[in-house]
């Protein structure tokens, strides 16, 4: 059959109206939409969160109909623009407090506190991470994992050579000195592809130099940042560059070529986070893996022993343009399932760890990760009982810890002197805390 | 005549003069992205002109916009000239250098940091396995901004050419001929009637030149990210930074402005040029 034009034009109204009539019938059985951005994501991540979130939520209920967008490294950007323009997702997933201070400060975001009193969500949540998200007395958002910096080593290589696990600074030194004697790069490190690289060290340095007692004082505005302890901070880090413990190439690297430095007995160690566990190539879930894991041990004298640092890599909110906040919050609470958990982190570790206060052993055991699992155990009874440093792209305001980032480049690089970098950092953190940018921090004991 | 043009100046409004203007404005405020912007005077100004990346990175401008003045112009001016005196390898040879510019550019920089300047998986690494020590030039505070600016002008440098050769082959064959007879060799030829032959179009490239290298921003942006230790930071990752790392709208825009100068600045002379070549015509 052949139409001619005029044929197609009239046709168009009743075409439009069948359509709408259909989409209307269709509307009224469809269940609510819950849209959700999710940020950067590995093919496995990706397929992870569209087996054990998407999938299994949609299927565990028939009211909501979760719908998941990857939108790679830029969403923080797009998330802005569309919370102000309100065409925001229903659930807003930042990359932490730091994120979410200007958002909350915005109103952009709903309180949940109603929310959380139905739920019970804030005696089911570890305060030391939910209360990162409270701001004057409200609650903004509920952390969606726990992270740390660890001290990641190969125990073959340390075995082969005799090093054993080091518990201070002159340990540690020891080891790098003979490693590099040796011809084995110390830590394996590269910043090629990821310059946040710079502030997992400076994390580290400033914790377990410094101590996280004096790092709480100066995020509190107790304590310059130029005092000597951030001094001596960050001199052993321009000491440590220099006499190569990160390598000859640092800038070159990315991070999985200097991780996997330290998997293939390259480099003995690696001072990274627990996002590492998720990276499957080096295969530290296998029962066969060369890898361990530790907290990093003391660099200074202000304390003894070693430290795990406070970081909660996302944050989760609800818009306050969704018209679904009540979908969004049964995510959350599927989110919150003993299901969800294991399968999470099974297929995907150290993406999801939710900092639940009930975390009982066999929750983590049936993830058959060891490695992650040991981790996770001691990450969970750290931050319990209040003892944490603070990691800085958690608890630094945004212009602090871009300089952070890109600054101690230049002291590494010998092109400003320690004190130059830390009283430029003294003069944003201070202008960032007179206009309320700087993230809450936790009570020390929860 | 106007009606002609309204569809193209509407456009030109809606998606140049509105943002242009509201950037503008951004410079004057305290804005976190998403907040409410409060009025903040020359403020934004002062703490761009109080930081010492903001020199440094003006003066990598500077540094980018020499070098892409003459280095590519440079070998574009005397590729094409050889393929003007070429014509059997012109088909040939302009599609080959013509290739990069077709290339994506994140493709190009990633190709360059991995394949090439990479001391793990690069020519670089495989040379220093061979017995060469060569660093990577990207790692160097001090030579970054020179290797990424090799990266450009391998991209860019055929693209020229070719506009080149276009140009060229608008000059009368007679006057080419009558050079050849009169016992012109390359380099005469090329300074007396090849030059002066295509100085609209050189012109014109120049002065784009100078505008694009004001706006300079992802080659480095994918490659070095403006470092290391700031050593590749240009007003547009500077920009950049401020808008999206540290939450300083306001900041960033004033950076714009400072870009947008320079590039008015071009502009203004291009048209001065322009007006003189039309009075200079007439």
């Amino acid at each position: 059959m052949t139409l001619t034009r005029r044929q197609v034009v009239a046709a168009i109204p009743a075409a439009a109206l069948t359509a709408g009539l259909a989409r209307s019938a269709h509307a009224e059985d469809a269940r609510k939409v819950v849209t959700f951005w999710f940020a950067q994501a590995n093919s496995d991540g990706q397929a992870a969160l569209r087996n054990d979130l998407v999938e299994a939520f949609n299927a565990s209920q028939d009211k909501y109909l979760l719908q998941l967008e990857v939108k790679g490294a830029a969403v923080n950007n797009l998330l802005k623009v569309a919370l102000v323009a309100g065409n925001g997702p229903d659930i807003v997933q930042t990359a932490g407090p730091a994120y979410l201070t200007a958002i909350a400060n915005a109103g952009q975001v709903l309180p949940l506190d109603d929310l959380a009193e139905t739920y019970k969500w804030k005696q089911r949540f570890l305060p030391a991470l939910l209360n990162t998200s409270v701001y004057g007395g409200k609650l903004y958002a509920l952390p969606r994992d726990y992270e740390s910096m660890h001290l990641f080593y190969n125990k073959e290589l340390f075995k082969q050579h005799g090093w054993k696990p080091p518990t201070n600074r002159a340990e540690i030194e020891a080891i790098a000195d003979d490693a590099l004697a040796k011809g084995i790069i110390p830590f394996g490190a590269g910043n090629a592809d990821w310059k946040g690289v710079n502030e997992w060290l400076m994390t580290v340095f400033f914790n377990n130099v410094a101590g996280p007692d004096n790092v709480r004082k100066a995020l509190s505005g107790e304590l310059p940042w130029t005092a000597p302890p951030f001094v001596e901070a960050v001199e052993l880090s321009k000491a440590w560059f220099n006499k190569g413990y990160f390598g000859k190439n640092y800038f070159s690297l990315t991070i999985e070529q200097s991780f996997l430095q330290v998997v293939n007995g390259k480099a003995a160690m690696a001072l990274s986070g627990t996002w590492s566990f998720g990276t499957k190539s080096y295969g530290m879930s296998k029962p066969d893996t060369v890898m361990d894991v530790m907290a990093v041990p003391t660099l200074g004298s202000a304390f003894t022993g070693s430290l795990v640092h406070l970081a909660c890599g996302a944050t989760l909110s609800i818009a306050k343009t969704s018209e679904n906040a009540d979908g969004a919050a049964a995510v959350f609470e599927f989110m919150l399932t003993r299901k969800f958990y294991e399968a999470m982190n099974r297929d995907w570790p150290g993406k999801w760890a939710l900092p639940v206060k009930d975390l009982p052993p066999e929750m983590l055991s049936g993830i058959g990760y060891p490695l992650f699992e040991k981790t996770i155990a001691e990450l969970h009874d750290a931050f319990s009982k209040g003892r944490y440093g603070f990691t800085t792209w958690t608890f630094w305001p945004g212009a602090t810890d871009s300089y952070l980032i890109e600054g101690i480049e230049q002291v590494w690089l010998n092109k400003i002197t320690p004190d130059a970098y830390l009283a430029r950092m003294q003069t944003l953190f201070a202008q960032e805390a007179k206009d309320g940018k700087v993230p809450p921090l936790p009570p020390r004991a929860a | 005549m106007w009606l002609f043009a309204l569809p193209a100046l509407l456009i030109n409004a809606c998606i140049i003069l509105v943002p242009a203007l509201l950037t503008f404005a951004a410079a004057f405020v305290l804005w976190d992205g998403i907040g409410t912007p409060a009025w903040a005077g020359l403020a934004n100004f002062r703490n761009l002109f109080d930081d010492p990346v903001f020199w440094s990175a003006l003066s990598n401008n500077f540094i980018w916009t020499a070098i892409f003045l003459t280095v590519p112009i440079i070998i574009a001016l005397v590729m094409a000239a050889a393929l003007l005196m070429l014509p059997n390898a012109r088909i040939v040879v302009q599609s080959i250098i013509f290739l990069p510019r077709i290339i994506a550019v994140a493709v190009t920089g990633r190709v360059f940091q991995g394949m090439i300047f990479s001391p793990a998986t690069g020519i670089i690494g495989w040379l220093n396995a061979h017995g060469f020590s060569l660093a990577d030039p990207l790692a160097d505070p001090d030579r970054s901004l020179y290797a990424v600016a090799a990266v450009d002008i391998w991209h860019w440098w055929g693209f020229l050419a070719v506009v080149f050769l276009s140009a060229m082959r608008q000059i009368s064959i007679d006057q080419i001929d009558a050079a050849r007879l009169d016992g012109a060799g390359f380099f005469a030829l090329f300074r007396y009637v090849l030059l002066p032959g295509i100085r609209p179009t050189l012109t014109l490239m120049l002065i784009l030149t100078v505008i694009w290298s004001f706006q300079v921003f992802e080659f480095i942006f994918i490659v070095t990210r403006g470092g290391p230790a700031y050593g590749s930071e240009v007003l547009a990752t500077l920009a950049y930074r401020h808008a999206f790392f540290e939450g300083d709208v306001g900041q960033a825009a004033a950076a714009a402005c400072v870009m947008s100068l320079f590039g008015l600045c071009a502009t203004a002379a291009y048209l001065w040029l322009q007006r003189n070549d039309g009075r200079e015509a007439a």
